[in-house]
């Protein structure tokens, strides 16, 4: 309404605004009405600012982005990162030993996180969470003494993913877990580190985020509670299917007894490109790889909304062709060629013409549980339900996961790097490749799990140890449900053969 | 001020503001039809398959009882607590194929957004195994005997009367399974959760009865169809009358070509016509928005279930002891189930079965639920308006697939059936789908048909055993002959 708007020709009379603003203290009241308006647009573009914050961090080299980058799973399930990294302190009570290292994780030298966490600041707090090689890496050392090799794909043995979520659980219960325990245990380990806990953070992101995690960590615990009770999974096995009736939120305390715990060894994961089509999972349950992939991605925290398909993505072309890594001890040319013979007509129809060419007519095909004879804990958690629901995941994107099928059986793996796969058969029940060529009564009924020190004789880690620098090991005792070594045994099998026969084969399977 | 201004100023203005509320009501009118009335066609493999479009395909039940999809996903992840059992939207019972997004029977479709509704193939498509250690297979028009249909009408009412059934919660779970754009989140927000919540609180009333303590639970593979019938087409208040009945078989619908033959278990309705418009109506929970399509619909399901043949016994049989039995048929059942009577009214006397189903309806609801259909436009034979005296020998096609047997489920094997009322089991369990080819029926006793089916107690109202005594004496190979030429029928 100024004089120079056409709408509105001056009329000789001055608005009530142009009169106020003659007044000597309307420069004030300008200010007073301004000043708070800039405020808030500050405050809200900084909040815009926070909030479009996602920012991972980048590795350019695959084998770093496999160890520690992202798959999206922190912005849904990420712990902040100051608060994971005292937890350990927090918590302390709960962990078997000191630190996260106590669980079987794997730290190399000079990195705050253990192999297979990774971190990316997504709304203005740096958060962490689990990716892929945090079931699938582990090491391998040749003696008790000797330094540990870090082995990438291969299944992580020594992680004890059960006493992971233990330990979460356990803390979410304590009172400890309250910002006046976590905040200056941040503030302390910070200072340790050279960094400062910055006033937002100490006063308003972290006793936020301490309830929030507290909130569901107890949800979580809540939800699996019922099957806790039951027998303690191991290193290098996990429950999985389970995990994902908690995804769909299905009350586990009423599943049917025999869906109740199944765990299984974390799988392999080289060379998915040669298993494209063929019966993925230790029952066969999907056949094709990028849903097989999204599936276990759920595992590292990701949503449908969520997940980081570029960085997932670098990760699944790289395992397409990825291989295992080389027997490293010596193998016995004559015995090995022996073994091929061998091997050629007892196992190559179901496990490949070798270590790399997956051929054969019955090779990543399901064989019916009552021929093969191992443990049905895990087939049975993996219910027709269960794979219906699946069918919902994704759905509104192209890649609606279409292809999971109950099947009544396990399927029959590729054997690439077996040597690094030990213990044997799905449930990991049998510690080497020479114990399982004998007949299940033969195999060894009590064994220890979780050591990575190798045993090149009977091709397997050593499992007859205890306990060992400092370590104490998981008593893997064959008897308790789901961990029956029976099985894959007779004739066909190669459990009849003559001991000779036995090493022989053995011997060229050093060569996968 | 207005003397100074020009000749014709206010009318500009006018015009303008004329236009600018055209503009605005035009794209407002169009934001609006595009967020919640347009139609998308359902995809080709639904629409161009005719086993696909009776599955899964949309007979415009998303207008008015179509829930908002993402309402629809999350529901069972927020209250398991009020499902029988584990198992999201399986744990109904519905027949669900591996790789489908969503069971058979419901249908997703874009009206405005994407919605999910039912069709006919809800109720009507049955699952069988031949094992325990085998997938299920699906027989499309087959009776949904695994469907806790009871359990789905409570589990919608059930939610929505929970406290944790708000817009808070119902958001933060669909934020952990889609990406919704901002509009699409305030739309669901103050608009579909709200209105959806209502809506399904809306029905309270009218189910009151299937919360009725001193009425029998259907259980798995029932409906109680009459009184439904009743309470949302008639809008009646409850009467103290119950009746659930076994859901048919809906296949070889040509064999009601034969003149004088009714349908429904009573032969309260007149032809397949009447039956699928009646039916389908009760689907769409409203008037159809286009009377023609509708009935274009009708005439394609028609046509699809006339030809649709009945699935053959999936296991071997023994043609000699079949050739045996098919005389003991000729002799003993065909007088009813082969002949000039089958597909009539037969008077309950000379039946003896249950008779309560055939309380849940009279006379009177037949001519108000005509008046009703015939409001809508549409022109049918309709429900039969004079009282019903008794059950209709029904025809035999399919048999097998058909247990458990009488109208009202209540005998679960037709070796059962064959024997003396008050010999046949008195509790059994319904809704699990391994067979027993042995006495021709599912599998209904033992730890899994417990855990997975429901239970059958026939001295519950409506669930009685009795009557149907034929062929009961007859000796021991006679009823394996006959039982053995069944499995042909």
């Amino acid at each position: 309404m100024t004089a120079t708007d056409p709408a509105h020709p001056a009329t000789g009379k001055q608005s009530w605004l142009a009169r106020l603003a003659q007044k000597r203290w309307a420069g004030w009241l300008i200010a007073l009405l301004v000043l708070p308006t800039l405020g808030l647009i500050v405050l809200g573009l900084y909040v815009a600012f926070v909030l479009m914050e996602d920012e991972p961090v980048v590795y350019a080299n695959i084998e770093e982005h496999f160890k520690y980058g992202s798959t999206g799973g922190e912005r849904e399930s990420g712990f902040p990162y100051w608060l994971f990294q005292v937890l350990p302190r927090v918590c302390a009570l709960h962990l078997p030993g000191p630190g996260y290292a106590s669980l079987g994780m794997i730290f190399e030298e000079g990195k705050a996180l253990p192999v297979g966490m990774s971190r990316r600041r997504y709304q203005g707090v740096d958060r962490t969470f689990l990716n892929c090689a945090g079931c699938h890496t582990s090491t391998v050392r040749d003696s008790p003494e000797a330094k540990p090799r870090l082995y990438l794909g291969m299944p992580a043995n020594t992680f004890n993913l059960w006493a992971f979520q233990k330990f979460l659980f356990d803390c979410a219960k304590d009172p400890k877990l309250a910002a006046e325990y976590v905040v200056p245990e941040i503030d302390r380990l910070m200072r340790e580190k050279g960094e400062r806990l910055g006033l937002v953070d100490r006063y308003l992101v972290y006793p936020v985020a301490v309830a929030i995690v507290r909130e569901r960590l107890l949800m979580l615990r809540g939800r699996f509670e019922p099957l806790l009770p039951y027998p303690e999974w191991g290193p290098g096995r996990v429950d999985t299917f389970n995990a994902a009736k908690v995804l769909f939120n299905f009350p586990l305390g009423a599943l049917s007894e025999a869906e109740k715990n199944g765990p299984s060894d974390f799988p392999s994961i080289w060379l998915q490109q040669p298993r494209k089509g063929k019966q993925l999972h230790w029952d066969g349950n999907n056949s094709v790889v990028e849903e097989r992939n999204k599936s276990a991605a759920f595992g590292t925290g990701t949503t449908p909304p969520t997940i980081d398909l570029v960085a997932i993505g670098r990760v699944e072309k790289w395992l397409l062709t990825v291989e295992p890594a080389k027997y490293p001890y010596t193998i016995d040319p004559a015995g090995a060629s022996r073994g091929a013979a061998i091997y050629e007509r007892y196992c190559a129809s179901c496990h490949g013409a070798n270590g790399r060419d997956f051929s054969g007519g019955l090779v990543g095909k399901v064989t019916p549980i009552k021929d093969i004879g191992t443990d049905r804990r895990r087939l049975d958690t993996y219910t027709y339900d269960l794979a219906v629901n699946q069918s919902m995941l994704y759905a509104g994107y192209p890649w609606r996961f279409q292809h999971f099928r109950k099947t009544f059986g396990y399927a029959n793996m590729p054997l690439d790097g077996v040597w690094l796969r030990a213990p044997y058969l799905h449930n990991g029940s049998v510690p080497s490749l020479r114990e399982l060529f004998e007949p299940a009564s033969k195999r060894p009924k009590v064994f220890y799990r979780g050591n990575d020190v190798y045993d090149p004789k009977k091709v397997g880690f050593v499992s007859g140890v205890p306990a060992q620098g400092g370590k104490t090991f998981f008593k893997f005792d064959t008897s308790v449900a789901g961990n029956a070594n029976t099985g894959h045994e007779g004739k066909a099998y190669g459990t009849e053969l003559s001991p000779q026969d036995k090493d022989a084969l053995v011997e060229y399977l050093k060569t996968f | 001020m207005a003397a100074k201004r020009k000749p014709g100023w206010w009318k500009r203005k006018l015009l303008v503001a004329i236009a600018v509320l055209v503009v605005l009501a035009a794209v407002g009118g169009g934001f609006t039809w595009y967020k919640f009335f347009r139609e998308e066609p359902q995809p080709d493999w639904i629409t161009k398959d005719p086993d696909m479009r009776f599955k899964y395909g949309s007979i415009g039940a998303e207008r008015d009882a179509g829930m908002p999809y993402w309402i629809f996903y999350v529901l069972p992840r927020m209250f398991p607590e009020k499902l029988p059992r584990p198992g999201g939207w399986a744990a109904l019972g519905v027949s669900w194929e591996q790789g489908q997004e969503l069971p058979i029977g419901f249908t997703k479709k874009v009206v405005g957004f994407p919605r999910v509704a039912n069709n006919c193939a809800s109720c009507h498509a049955a699952s069988y195994r031949k094992s325990p250690d085998e997938n299920p297979t699906f027989v499309g028009s087959g009776p949904g005997h695994t469907l806790n249909l009871v359990g789905l009408f409570r589990f919608f009412v059930d939610c929505a009367k929970d406290p944790r059934f708000n817009a808070d919660n119902l958001m933060r779970e669909i934020k952990l399974v889609t990406d919704l754009s901002w509009i699409d989140r305030q739309i669901y927000r103050f608009l579909l959760i709200p209105i959806t919540k209502k809506r399904l609180l809306e029905r309270e009333n009218q189910f009151a009865w299937i919360y009725r303590k001193d009425f029998p639970d259907w259980g798995r593979g029932r409906d109680d169809a009459m009184n439904l019938t009743k309470y949302f087409l008639l809008k009646l208040p409850m009467d103290d009358s119950v009746g659930p009945t076994d859901i048919p078989s809906i296949w070889n619908l040509k064999k009601y070509d034969r003149q004088g033959t009714t349908m429904n278990w009573a032969g309260d309705s007149h032809d397949a016509y009447s039956v699928i418009i009646d039916s389908a109506l009760g689907v769409i929970g409203a008037a159809p928005k286009n009377k023609d399509e509708f009935l274009e619909q009708v005439k394609w399901l028609q046509q699809y279930l006339r030809e649709k043949a009945p699935p053959k016994f999936p296991f071997p049989i023994n043609e000699k002891l079949a050739g045996a039995g098919q005389a003991v048929f000729e002799a003993n059942c065909a007088t009813c189930h082969a002949s000039d009577k089958t597909g009539k009214r037969m008077l309950l006397d000379a039946v003896g079965t249950d008779p309560e189903r055939i309380w849940t309806w009279n006379k009177d609801n037949a001519i108000a639920a005509n008046k009703v259909v015939g409001g809508f436009g549409i022109e049918r034979k309709g429900l039969v308006e004079t009282p019903l005296e008794g059950y209709n020998a029904p025809f035999l096609d399919g048999l097998w697939l058909r247990a458990p047997y009488l109208h009202n489920g209540s005998v679960p094997t037709l070796r059962d059936l064959l024997t003396p009322p008050e010999k046949r089991p008195k509790v059994f369990w319904r809704g699990y789908d391994v067979y027993d080819p042995v006495n021709v029926g599912f599998v209904s006793q033992g730890a899994e048909a417990q855990r997975v089916g429901t239970k059958h107690d026939t001295g519950e109202r409506a669930g009685s055993n009795r009557g149907h005594a034929f062929g009961t004496n007859l000796p021991p190979a006679e009823k394996d002959a006959l039982i053995e030429y069944l499995k042909m029928r």
